[in-house]
């Protein structure tokens, strides 16, 4: 058993890559699932060994593989607290959030073969409960949309910059509006524990939809 | 005598979110009839 810092391996972008590659599957099924966009756009597909459903939209899919990689950075350097996927209404006030809860050990004890054990099988289990989570959900009102935060510190959004500008895709701090719920309604869905992260998917549900 | 020093403003917590929005269902919709028009014309042939 070895015990490596942060540093060895790139422990970071190996878990960034694990972990924004779950979340693009993630993005994809929750808009799916949540009826935001018609359900002639997704086309099945296996991920993590389970049928997920997969936009074949070209902008919307560019979207959210442009969102993911300005968060990489983030969530490489220990920088991203939560990332939440938001669902809001006509008036862009969010009805759904689906809080992504991210925390990584500073340490890491691992043997060679221990590094990404379990790991698959763990997010595996998130796939499964956010494709069958609108049966604890009320249905959403037509025209929703979607947006994607992430919870930071201020320093770390330098991390952030960079990639901002090669992809020409700004981020901006979010306003009330846009985080602000009226009387949530919390809705736990899954956590894991492995080696190398940390991570509870829980929902915010608005009381009142409509 | 330890001093606890008050949280600075770069390890202030904030939420970002990106300032372009992603495609309209509206948008999307209008580009999945045409895909079936045009998947329907290339069966037509």
């Amino acid at each position: 058993m070895t015990t490596l810092t942060r540093q060895d391996l790139n422990f970071g972008q190996v878990v960034a890559d694990v972990l924004c590659e779950f979340l693009e599957v993630a993005i994809h099924l929750i808009l799916y699932v949540r009826d935001v966009y018609p359900s002639g756009i997704f086309q099945k597909r296996k991920k993590y060994n389970v049928p997920v459903q997969m936009s074949c939209h070209p902008e919307l899919n560019q979207y959210i593989q442009d969102t993911l990689h300005c968060v990489k950075p983030l969530i490489e350097k220990n920088d991203a607290e939560k990332v939440v996927v938001v669902i809001m209404d006509k008036e862009h006030h969010p009805v759904e959030r689906f809080v992504f809860e991210i925390s990584q050990p500073p340490l890491l004890s691992i043997s060679s073969d221990t590094l990404l054990s379990h790991v698959e099988q763990l997010l595996r289990a998130f796939i499964l409960k956010i494709s069958v989570c609108d049966a604890v959900l009320n249905n959403n009102p037509p025209g929703c949309s979607f947006t994607v935060l992430v919870h930071t510190r201020d320093a770390a959004t330098r991390n952030m910059e960079k990639v901002q500008v090669i992809k020409d895709f700004p981020w901006i701090v979010a306003d009330e509006q846009e985080v602000h719920m009226k009387e949530p309604r919390l809705i736990p869905l899954k956590s894991m524990t492995s080696d190398i992260v940390k991570m509870q998917l829980y929902v915010e549900e608005r009381a009142q939809k409509t | 005598k330890t001093e606890l020093s008050a949280p600075s403003a770069k390890d202030k917590k904030v939420i970002l979110l990106p300032c372009r929005n992603p495609p309209s269902r509206e948008r999307v919709q209008l580009w999945l009839e045409a895909r079936k028009q045009y998947e329907g014309l290339q069966k037509e042939r």
